[in-house]
């Protein structure tokens, strides 16, 4: 058995099985996961394969395509049943990739957080304009995009500069793991976030084409 | 196929992202695969920048050794495959009355991009009979759009060098080949290479999917780490 999953079995067998949107709970001898929304409904869809997570995961209720797992818009209507951890540590690598591997990794002391005007520092190409985004921009972008709240899901980590500064539109819970970022108020296995994703990279490039172009009108 | 201990995937612009694959595994030992047909900006910039890797051999400071493979196209198994490709999509049609073009996406930002389409069109013209072997691009000389002007023989056949069956293969080489006439609706995607030949522009054409669909590609991608290992040494 892996760390990772040797990590999701402990706390699945301390009855912690919250995960983002999801729900994990026993059945029988295996595992059943749902949509914590669905905790109380009897007429969902049955899902056997640990890989059915993959579409699971990739459409949202209207049919819209989800580029970012972690965003707070996971369908409805399925339930998940799995034999075994190896199984759930699998599917969840679908529902939220990467996810229960930056979990042990933060346990072990192993993750580092790279602030965000590190991460725009680095970028080339396309987006090497995104080094050039202010701290005022920095703040309206991460802000705006960033919160739990149709946003995405995930405790962030990093800060905006190296010296530690932080998004000032967020509530203070938002930067906690602990928190239940769905508001939700169970103890969860946390969605980390470790640096600004590249979805937010491009939106960064965005917003400065745009502010560029508005100032040379 | 239990060749490895683990196998994980991570996207420049999807998740896991680069940034976050070393989380997702376990091992000490991580071969990357960069699943791009030729060299350029994305195997030769970004992702050794956001994998932090240095070179061929990376030996992290937690113990962990990454070793970067080379992209797919530049493989001398890849030859076979293409060469299969354009014989499985133009049965009984011989060699010596048939034109092969290689279609790759070309870019003037980096000339690394065409080197291994150039350099597959180059030896299957040594090993084969066909009348021409022919490196084409969409977007540099020699331009696939041209492709009646480009080659003499009756037969004409034309496989995408594409790791995957995206825009380029569904939509734009069709438009540019002429056989479509605008950008086909999703619905009719994989009609376009199920009506072989087609003629056109007096030749009958035909066109291939993207090389990376065919199922042995897997092989080529093995034999990328077997040749990693006899550059590289295993270990």
């Amino acid at each position: 058995m892996g760390r990772i999953e040797a990590l999701l079995a402990g706390v699945l067998r301390d009855g912690c099985g919250w995960i983002g949107q999801i729900l994990i709970q026993s059945q029988g001898k295996g595992w059943q996961l749902r949509h914590r929304d669905d905790a109380a409904r009897l007429d969902l869809e049955a899902h056997t394969a640990p890989e059915d997570a993959r579409l699971l995961a990739t459409y949202d209720d209207g049919g819209g395509y989800r580029p970012l797992k972690t965003a707070p818009n996971l369908r409805r209507g399925w339930r998940l049943e799995l034999p075994d951890v190896a199984a759930v540590q699998l599917a969840l690598d679908f529902f939220y990739p990467a996810q229960l591997g930056l979990w042990l990794a933060r346990r072990e002391g192993r993750l580092r957080a790279t602030s965000l005007r590190e991460t725009v520092g680095r970028q080339t190409g396309m987006y090497r304009i995104t080094g050039t985004i202010t701290a005022a921009q920095a703040d309206g972008l991460v802000s705006a995009g960033c919160r739990s709240e149709g946003g995405c899901l995930r405790a962030i980590l990093w800060p905006i500069e190296p010296d530690g500064a932080r998004a000032s539109g967020l509530p203070a819970e938002k930067f906690d793991p602990a928190y239940d970022q769905t508001g939700g108020g169970q103890a969860v296995i946390p969605l980390l976030c470790a640096e600004l994703c590249n979805l937010q990279v491009a939106a960064a490039r965005e917003l400065i084409k745009g502010k560029k172009a508005e100032a040379e009108k | 196929m239990g060749l490895f201990g683990e196998v994980s995937c991570c996207f420049w612009k999807e998740e896991p992202s680069l940034r976050e694959a070393e989380f997702t595994l376990e091992s000490r030992e991580i071969y990357v695969l960069p699943n791009f047909i030729s060299e350029g900006y994305f195997t030769q910039t970004v992702i050794p920048r956001e994998l932090g890797l240095t070179g061929p051999l990376t030996q992290r400071a937690d113990g962990r050794v990454w070793k970067y493979c080379e992209p797919a196209g530049n493989h001398a198994s890849m030859t076979e495959l293409l060469r299969q490709r354009a014989r499985e999509v133009a049965p009984g049609v011989r060699e010596e009355e048939t034109s092969l073009l290689i279609v790759g996406h070309g870019t003037g930002l980096n000339d690394n991009s065409a080197v291994a389409a150039k350099a597959q069109a180059a030896l299957i013209r040594e090993q084969s009979q066909y009348v021409e072997v022919l490196s084409t691009f969409m977007e540099e000389e020699p331009l696939i759009a041209r492709w009646d002007e480009l080659t003499t023989a009756p037969n004409v056949v034309v496989v995408p060098f594409f790791i995957a069956d995206g825009l380029h293969s569904y939509q734009d080489i069709p438009v540019l080949l002429g056989l479509e006439a605008e950008l086909p609706a999703a619905a009719s995607q994989s009609a376009v290479f199920r009506r072989n030949p087609r003629v056109l522009r007096g030749r009958n054409l035909y066109y291939a999917a993207a090389i990376g669909t065919e199922p042995r590609f897997v092989d080529v991608m093995l034999d990328l780490v077997t040749a990693f290992d006899r550059k590289h040494g295993p270990n």
